[in-house]
């Protein structure tokens, strides 16, 4: 089947690619452009672990086509650190131990990222319901909880 | 081995000349269904040559909300109704279903519109809007025919959109008047959640009574339907002669007229039923009246 050509900003940086008519936008991050921050879960929508943010928007990576999102600007885990250190999240992260086994954690990020984004100071419940598409089956949540409100708070300032 | 071609439309004049032009052609919107059976290489897909994303026609998104009339473009994302300031104040139990459904990110991709054509049985967008009496917009090359929206579904997964036509948009009438609406759903958990079932209640109300009202079920009966048992039981009633209880078991004897007796009735009959009566004691609370 032929390939189509699409051209998608990712942390800041063009890519022109080719890209099977299958190609998820996972399979595009992870297979081509050697990203392999955003993790495969279930495939299926339901656990949050391919989180990326395009446009703006949280999404599931493996429930979108690479050649629905030609034009579109992307982020991924990968672009959360700079050259002056961690992200505000991601030493959040640490410092509140919401990280174990870690798979789930590129998409956390992801998913509260979109949040702060639009939404500088969130309450606990707008927290939760931004990470409830995202499944932990190590932490309990609550530190990851901890880790956003940390984060807003530090880096609302 | 699943094989397509994959085509892009940016106009829904391109939609409707691919539809027209070639056979064999599945729509892909936000993918948030489509994309999971794709990804488990579901057999219905041996009879696609061609998935057409429609995701960057800009004509089929938006809301419009008149004083009269209203409609949801059939691209208009979850998220954006239920973020929609005018969804909030108009229309509530739209923008309650909307939360309902799926996570952030499902909502951020998946739309009313692919809700509505995929029309799994417990689909969360047909309760609210077939309370609302809505239309769909079915538009081919030759034009648009407008469809009631409880007469869409055949049968769970199968409507009666044909293979040249695509769905345009919603369109309704705006409640008039004193109005009150609720939307209840069970699920499992909170998030990511599939109804076990849902419920929406629309009550025009005049002179503590109710003048106009549509209880519509989601996830009860293999297609969402109104319970005209219900609406007959409510309207023209004052509040003072309502049983909120009495309402609730219609509409479980209702349900289980259309569904029969099956396995899961001795969990949805009960639950169905508090489910209806919790929707009416809330319109009379709402409505200010204290019995």
């Amino acid at each position: 089947m032929a390939k189509l050509d699409v051209e998608i900003t990712v942390n800041g940086a063009r890519h022109k690619l080719e890209v099977g008519s299958q190609e998820r936008l996972l399979d595009t991050l992870r297979e081509q452009l050697k990203m392999t921050g955003t993790k495969e879960g279930c495939s299926v929508g339901e656990c949050g672990a391919c989180t990326v943010i395009v446009d703006d928007q949280a999404v599931n990576s493996c429930l979108v086509l690479t050649a629905q999102v030609d034009g579109s600007e992307i982020i991924t885990v990968e672009g959360l650190e700079s050259k002056s250190g961690l992200h505000p999240l991601q030493k959040a992260f640490i410092e509140k131990q919401a990280i174990q086994c870690g798979f789930c954690t590129p998409g956390m990020l992801m998913s509260a990222l979109a949040l702060l984004n639009t939404n500088p100071t969130p309450t606990k419940e707008e927290i939760k319901t931004a990470l409830e598409g995202n499944l932990c089956r190590c932490t309990g949540y609550q530190q990851i909880i901890d880790a956003v409100e940390m984060a807003a708070e530090e880096w609302g300032v | 081995m699943v094989e397509y071609q994959l085509l892009r439309a940016h106009s829904l004049e391109e939609v409707l000349e691919i539809l027209t032009e070639k056979k064999k052609v599945q729509i892909l919107a936000g993918g948030t269904d489509l994309m999971v059976d794709l990804h488990q290489q579901d057999p219905k897909f041996e009879n696609i040559d061609y998935l057409l994303d429609i995701t960057d026609v800009a004509e089929l998104k938006g809301i419009k909300l008149g004083p009269e009339e209203g409609e949801i473009g059939a691209l208009t994302t979850h998220a954006e109704l239920l973020s929609s300031p005018e969804i909030k104040e108009k229309l509530p139990f739209i923008g309650a279903a909307a939360s309902s459904i799926g996570s952030t990110q499902i909502r951020n991709r998946a739309t009313i519109g692919g809700n509505l054509v995929n029309a799994a049985a417990c689909a969360d967008s047909f309760s609210p809007l077939i309370a609302l009496g809505a239309e769909l917009v079915l538009r081919n090359k030759g034009g648009a025919r407008r469809v009631l929206l409880e007469d869409f579904v055949e049968w769970p997964n199968q409507t009666v959109l044909k293979d040249n036509e695509v769905l345009e948009k919603i369109v309704f009438k705006m409640p008039q008047g004193e109005y009150h609406s609720s939307y209840q759903k069970i699920g499992r958990r909170n998030a990511v959640s599939i109804s076990r079932l849902s419920l929406t209640l629309l009550a025009e109300v005049e002179n503590e009574a109710i003048k106009n009202i549509q209880v519509v079920s989601g996830a009860a009966t293999p297609a969402p339907v109104p319970f005209r048992e219900v609406n007959k039981y409510l309207t023209a009633k004052t509040f003072a002669e309502i049983d909120p209880a009495e309402a609730g078991e219609i509409a479980a004897d209702e349900m289980v007229g259309i569904t029969g007796e099956r396995w899961s009735t001795p969990y949805k009959r009960p639950a169905l039923s508090k489910l209806v009566e919790r929707a009416v004691k809330d319109l009379l609370e709402e409505a200010g009246y204290n019995g």
